[in-house]
């Protein structure tokens, strides 16, 4: 490949200053204006490339696409530019690329996507306007403005067609005109028509709206407005759109002094391609300035104000004043925020960049009055500042909120407006008091060296101090403590002030209103770099509720356990009470001719056992005392009234008094003794020598006669239990026993049954008793085997036999 | 041991002021006593001197309670007043009798038997028998 023009003629032009790098610009025939700007352009590579070879390859995908694109050498650099920076690629790399595809030869796809629509262009020209529009072409590229643009395209291209002026308007985004530069007007003129408002109607702007070029024969026949009508009201006019990419970056206005005879074709379609030069000056030129050539010239001021931003340390706005069609004052443009930007509702800086300031925050015009704020100060200059103001931005219709301090200040014709949003210290700092208020902690810090004290409001509470009493220092604490928490508290003091290492303590404050609250306390030492004591910082905390939780659960707990214990202890305690007392065997008792056996079975359960006792014992008198007894309920209590019973009965006994009498005098005891005792019992005096047994029963069930095949309880005898009234009588009853006949005396846990009355229990029992086996022994084994019993009772049997 | 798997019920009326009538249903055993006994100290608090405790539909009851007819029959001739048991089934007469209690505490057939008696023997603290 290589470059297929080359130059020949130069032009007789005056040179110009390019945009990029400064070169001299002789644009004469296109072969000439070519090689000019291949030449220009192998300049300003050389200034970013500084090697040949790079340089050769660039200079060579230019001419590949000079060639392939059928355009310009500069429309083909300004390709390479872009397409260079899309592909973000160095302006060397991608120029291999450029040599690369057009080596496999598939360039017509890429220059058919690039510039179609400019094609027209690229004809080969040979008429001389043609060659002035390229001249024009040329020049316009090596200006630097759009005033020169319009300069150069009335001069060089523009005039040779019987033009006499032209106007280059940029678009603004609303749909405003602004006029970016003119030439053949008059500045007053000129000066009169730097802004056309959206939807005036003029010339330019049906160029604008009808998207194609509006060729006007005369200007008066159409009745719209434009620039420089007074000076040719007849004259043709020419709105060119100026677009490039799909994007209308304005409109190049013509106006010929008379009207104007349709154009041919080519004509037509070179001052397309200059509007399109014009597009390209318009674009650059905003971008460079921003909406640029706005009304009041707020740019300087704003450009002075923005680097005066960027060194701030906040967040900082610079706002300009946005004024509607009539020039009120409706809103302030966003023209600048610093590297500090922070959005309150953490919106990416480039969004809130550039916007409306009521747009980007539209709730600043309500409750907070930021915005009347700002109008404020920019009417009137004098400052505004405020201290934790309330900012609210809507993001998706959601307000955030933010507090903020703000200032407010204006600079010549711009505003400056800085925020410094609470920062997260701050709300954790906030947030920290809120805790400390509700877990009641007070903090504290003691300086030891100058005896300064801080306290926090909370621990003025604490104490029970007014705020505006003086804090009591960490020394003085025991002063302020119970005296039986001094050794808890010395111990504390001991572990910050002398080891210096943090300690905490637990303390009982007493309070000058008379108030105890349980309070721990933690803290630390801070020490200098000599490692000397500096400061003692730390925090009260109220654990008065918590403390008595853990004292209440702590008494419960002990109490459990030791009831528990107790209950164990006093179980055991009854039963051995019980062993000892009465053996659940007894050692026979040596009387001639009656056979003596007792049994005594403990309530399974140990809680259970309970008062029953058995006795039989040979008394002085020769008689053998037999007795059954039986005392109400369980548990230590039954247990000990049954031994003061059973012992009672033994030593009244001795007096030799009747069973009847015996009872009697048991009841006294009985209804003596504390906690209102019951008791049953039965008590009987065998005669050996007569074989008879005399008795009496207390309540309790009569004895039973088991004589051959037949068993039978004695009769129900007259007799209160023991222990109800404080008196009482006991009938008494003798029954002769024979040889052979076996006598029970037994408690009612051998019969005790719920769903049956005594009656039938007994029958049970009598049934037992009646088939007797060989021996006593066996046979009060039998009953305590056979007993039909369901309640879990302590049972006492004694048997007496008739030998 | 099972617990209160007969429930008790009691219901207190007053035929007199200073009179109350128990009419209890169900075992009256060392499940139901306690419930029993707070019935019946909850009239002794309220001032009433007799007690009438109609056991017709106590199937059956052990020594706790018992034990508890005869606290109430020793509160009571204190103050003085008196207990009476009225219409027991066969099977607590069976254990009033073994105990000696009836000795103590008259048994009537009906609660105007048992108000007669009330009538008739108005401030007397002792009685052997009824």
């Amino acid at each position: 490949m290589s470059i297929s023009e080359h130059p020949s003629e130069p032009a007789g032009v005056e040179p110009r200053l390019d945009t990029a790098g400064g070169v001299d610009v002789p644009p004469v025939s296109p072969v000439g204006r070519l090689a000019a700007t291949v030449e220009r352009l192998s300049r300003e590579v050389r200034a970013a490339q500084a090697e040949a070879e790079g340089r050769a390859l660039i200079e060579l995908a230019k001419g590949i696409l000079v060639e392939r694109l059928k355009c310009g050498p500069a429309q083909a650099a300004r390709q390479l530019a872009e397409l260079t920076e899309q592909a973000r690629m160095t302006p060397l790399q991608f120029a291999v690329e450029v040599i690369n595809q057009a080596a496999r030869d598939r360039m017509s796809e890429v220059t058919d996507a690039f510039l179609a629509a400019t094609a027209a262009a690229g004809e080969p020209v040979a008429d001389p306007a043609a060659v002035r529009l390229r001249a024009a072409e040329s020049e316009a590229l090596a200006a630097d403005d759009t005033q020169s643009v319009a300069d150069a395209l009335l001069e060089q291209a523009l005039r040779p067609l019987g033009a006499v002026a032209v106007a280059i308007w940029a678009a603004g985004s609303d749909g405003s005109l602004t006029l970016a530069g003119s030439a053949g007007f008059s500045p007053a003129e000129a000066a009169r028509w730097r802004y056309v408002p959206p939807d005036v109607a003029t010339v330019a702007r049906r160029g604008l709206s009808e998207r194609t070029g509006q060729w006007i024969t005369s200007l008066s026949e159409t009745g719209l407005p434009s620039i420089g009508r007074h000076h040719h009201p007849d004259g043709g006019r020419a709105a060119l759109p100026a677009g490039t990419g799909g994007r209308i970056h304005g409109v190049l206005e013509i106006a010929w002094p008379a009207p104007l005879p349709p154009q041919p074709p080519q004509l037509v379609r070179q001052m397309e391609a200059l509007a399109e030069l014009c597009a390209h000056t318009l674009e650059t030129s905003t971008l460079r300035h921003g909406p640029a050539q706005e009304p009041p010239r707020v740019l300087p001021d704003a450009a002075e104000l923005m680097d005066l931003a960027d060194g701030l340390h906040d967040p900082a706005l610079v706002l300009v004043p946005h004024l509607d069609g009539s020039g009120h004052l409706v809103d302030f443009r966003i023209q600048h925020v610093n590297s500090r930007f922070l959005d309150p509702a953490g919106r990416p800086r480039a969004v809130v960049n550039g916007a409306l300031l009521l747009e980007a925050y539209p709730m600043a015009a309500g409750a907070g009055e930021l915005f009347r704020g700002i109008e404020r100060v920019y009417a009137t200059g004098e400052p505004f500042r405020a201290r934790r103001m309330n900012l609210t931005a809507l993001v998706d219709q959601v307000p955030l909120s933010a507090i903020a301090d703000i200032s407010i200040s204006r600079h010549g014709s711009a505003v400056l407006l800085i925020w410094r949003i609470e920062d997260e210290t701050a709300r954790l700092a906030s947030l920290l008091q809120h805790a400390q208020r509700l877990g009641r902690i007070g903090g504290f810090e003691e300086n030891l060296l100058t005896g300064e004290i801080t306290w926090n409001g909370q621990l003025f509470d604490l104490y029970g101090r007014p705020p505006s009493s003086t804090p009591v220092p960490l020394e003085q604490l025991p002063a302020h403590a119970h005296p039986d928490d001094a050794v808890a508290i010395g111990r504390f003091l001991r572990t910050l002030l002398h080891h210096r290492r943090p300690a905490s303590a637990a303390f009982r404050l007493l309070r000058p209103d008379g108030v105890t609250r349980h309070i721990r306390v933690v803290a630390e030492p801070v020490l200098d770099t000599d490692g000397r004591l500096l400061l003692v910082r730390g925090a009260y905390q109220d654990i008065s509720a918590q403390h008595w939780t853990e004292v209440a659960l702590a008494a419960t707990r002990d109490q459990l356990a030791h009831t528990e214990q107790q209950a164990h202890e006093r179980n055991r305690l009854t039963l051995q009470l019980q062993h000892a007392i009465m053996p659940p065997t007894q050692a026979p008792l040596q009387v001639t001719g009656l056979e003596v056996a007792v049994r005594y079975r403990p309530a399974e359960t140990e809680q259970l056992v309970g008062g029953d006792w058995y006795d039989a014992v040979v008394l002085p008198s020769r008689l053998v005392l037999l007795c059954v007894g039986d005392v109400a309920g369980h548990g230590i209590e039954a247990a000990t009234s049954m031994v003061v019973l059973r012992n009672a009965l033994r030593g009244l006994a001795v007096t030799g008094a009747g069973p009847g009498q015996l009872l009697s005098w048991l009841n006294i005891v009985a209804h003596h003794l504390t906690g209102a005792v019951t008791a049953t019992a039965v008590c009987g005096l065998y005669d050996p020598a007569r074989r008879t047994l005399r008795w009496a029963r207390a309540g309790h069930l009569p004895p039973v006669l088991v004589r051959g095949p037949e068993a039978a309880p004695l009769p129900l005898v007259r007799g209160m239990l023991l222990g109800a009234v404080p008196e009482a009588e006991y009938e008494e009853a003798e029954v002769q026993l024979a040889v052979e006949d076996t006598l029970l005396m037994y408690t009612d846990g051998l019969i005790e049954r719920r769903d049956r009355s005594v009656e039938e229990s007994l029958t049970q029992l009598l049934t037992t008793a009646r088939h007797a086996p060989s021996t006593l022994d066996q046979q009060l084994d039998r009953l305590l085997t056979y007993s039909r019993s369901d309640t879990d009772d302590d049972t006492c049997i004694v048997g007496i036999r008739v030998d | 041991m099972p617990i209160a798997h007969n429930p008790l019920s009691v219901e207190v009326s007053l035929p007199r002021q200073d009179v109350a009538l128990l009419t209890v249903e169900g075992y009256l055993d060392v499940d139901t006593a306690t419930e029993f006994q707070h019935h019946l100290a909850n009239q002794l608090h309220h001032g009433r001197r007799h007690f009438l405790l109609d056991l017709s539909e106590v199937p059956f009851m052990d020594s706790s309670g018992m034990n508890i007819i005869l606290r109430v029959y020793q509160e009571a001739r204190a103050l003085p007043g008196s207990v009476h048991i009225i219409s027991p089934t066969p099977a607590v007469q069976r254990i009033l009798d073994l105990t000696g209690v009836s000795i103590t505490v008259p048994v009537s057939q009906s609660v105007e038997e048992a108000l007669a008696l009330v009538d008739r023997q108005p401030e007397q603290p002792e009685n052997e028998d009824g």
